[in-house]
């Protein structure tokens, strides 16, 4: 199993820097956690609120602790959803691992070759409903950082 | 001026005299107000150490001192008496191992070391901030 090393978490929080600058345009936080859900690095761009340094960090734990991308269990906390069989249950993970747990989407897992879940990338800082552009796409911009 | 650029090349030091000494640490740097710009784990350091640096910096951010003194502000006969029964933020330590990092008479920021003995973060702190201090001053607007 390969581990996320600093020099990767590096790499990954970089290309995320520098795709939400140039191509997104919103500053804002990043994260990267190893498999245990502990930071290894986290950088705040400049001009990003002071808030999103800690929901980028709570979006790359709820991302490894659940080993699945912060956008598929929003659709648990969607209201709409209330009622089918994805909703039923999922209000009561609200506040819960310690207040940690942070259902928004950008948050998403790094897999490495036999697909185990080595860490998380999470992104905190750009505005939602902005068409193409969230933070899972900044996210995603990282992953793909990996592979280059 | 404190920013993520000064922040990682501040980072950047740290990592490099860390790994020299092969003391496997987190260093995190927080602005003036003691919320966090950057931070970076070092292959090899244990779990914990990442959030003890970070108070460590916030500690010395917002008391505007080394984390080391702020226990002067308990009971002068024993030192640090009461604030850690203030309650009113977790993130207070008293552990060495954070320094303020000021341009001019301004504090810009604070950085926090965890990962060697108080004495060893305590160093690597004001080794960074010294070989970094021409490159704060050339920020200065």
């Amino acid at each position: 199993m390969k581990e996320l090393t600093l020099e990767l978490a590096l790499k990954m929080i970089e290309a995320a820097e520098r795709w939400a600058r140039d191509i997104a345009g919103f500053p804002c936080s990043i994260a990267v956690v190893d498999k245990s859900g502990t930071v290894i690095a986290v950088h705040r761009m400049d001009g990003a609120g002071m808030a999103t340094t800690d929901i980028a960090i709570e979006k790359a734990w709820t991302a490894v602790a659940f080993k699945m991308p912060t956008l598929m269990g929003s659709r648990w906390l969607d209201p709409r959803n209330m009622g089918k069989l994805l909703g039923d249950h999922a209000m009561g993970m609200i506040g819960r691992g310690k207040g940690r747990l942070c259902f928004i989407p950008g948050g998403i897992p790094v897999t490495d070759e036999e697909n185990e879940v080595i860490g998380a990338i999470g992104c905190s800082g750009v505005p939602s409903g902005v068409g193409d552009i969230s933070d899972t796409t900044v996210s995603q911009s990282g992953i793909t950082a990996l592979y280059e | 001026m404190m920013n993520l650029e000064v922040a990682k090349k501040l980072l950047q030091t740290g990592v490099q005299i860390a790994k020299e000494k092969c003391m496997p640490c987190s260093i995190a740097i927080v602005d003036e107000n003691g919320w966090l710009l950057a931070l970076h784990r070092m292959d090899g350091a244990s779990i914990p150490t990442a959030e003890i640096a970070r108070d460590k910096a916030w500690t010395t951010a917002v008391f505007r001192r080394p984390s080391s003194e702020v226990s002067e502000y308990g009971d002068p006969r024993t030192p640090g008496f009461g604030l850690n029964a203030q309650n009113w933020n977790d993130r207070l330590t008293t552990i060495p191992g954070g320094f303020p990092i000021w341009e001019g008479d301004r504090l810009i920021g604070a950085i926090g070391v965890c990962g060697g003995t108080p004495a060893e973060d305590a160093s690597l702190c004001q080794t960074v901030i010294e070989e970094m201090s021409s490159m704060i001053e050339n920020t200065q607007i």
